[in-house]
């Protein structure tokens, strides 16, 4: 009993957090906290697109800045389908406003990826409560 | 009459493309912003947004009179601690040049 509520607990927790990472909020609305979702999704996203808008979306560039794209990638994995339009440097991303573009868009990504621990965590919490009692 | 909301329908649609390609394109160049020290206040509306989304997972219960009073007393003090560190900073640069 204890070993098949484990089990399904552990399906739960990964099913919440990659949901937070497929949709910004999204584990966070799977947990009924709505407000906290919406906050998420407006910030997170509006972050990312002020990066993009900056920047270009040259400055998602798995090629050259391997490490920003690592930051860039916890925002969803949509900015992985993004990164495979930009690897052949089409577009351009230079100067002030590359960096500028890169920290917005690298700092969304992590701003997502401290979301996608929290509602993990929550979602461990309220198992763990229900299980006890 | 149906040939005419056909075309209308083809003007509209028309319309929306070049609108979403005019946006589409600002998305596909960068913005024209210069080396200046007028640059560096692009890190207000990061800080903003890393205030938010701080708050929005400390909290524990979220009401806008609360999480507002929280967002712009965080929001606040992260812009004081900058501006405190850039005037050390200033005033080493200032001692070791002059």
């Amino acid at each position: 009993m204890a070993e098949r509520w484990e089990k399904n607990h552990t399906l739960f927790l990964l099913i919440v957090g990659l949901l937070a990472w497929f949709v910004p909020g999204a584990g966070h609305f799977a947990l009924g906290e709505k407000k906290r979702a919406i906050i998420i999704f407006v910030t997170i996203v509006a972050t990312f697109c002020t990066g993009l808008y900056i920047g270009s979306v040259g400055v998602i560039d798995r090629v050259v800045a391997w490490w920003w794209y690592v930051a860039q990638i916890m925002n969803s994995p949509m900015v992985a389908v993004l990164g495979h339009f930009t690897a052949g440097g089409g577009y351009p991303a230079y100067g002030r406003p590359n960096e500028i573009g890169q920290i917005y868009t690298s700092i969304a990504g992590l701003l997502n990826l401290l979301c996608i621990v929290n509602a993990v965590y929550l979602a461990h919490l309220r198992g763990t409560e229900t299980a006890g009692g | 009459m149906s040939i005419f909301y056909f075309l209308f329908s083809i003007y509209q649609i028309s319309i929306v493309n070049s609108q979403l390609s005019i946006t589409m394109a600002t998305f596909t160049t960068p913005e024209k912003i210069g080396t200046t020290p007028a640059s560096m206040l692009w890190l207000l509306p990061l800080a903003a947004s890393i205030t938010i989304t701080y708050k929005a997972t400390k909290l524990p219960t979220i009401t806008a009179r609360n999480f507002i009073k929280e967002v712009a007393m965080l929001f606040g003090s992260i812009v004081v601690f900058i501006i405190i560190t850039a005037l050390v900073l200033w005033a080493l640069a200032w001692l070791i040049t002059e």
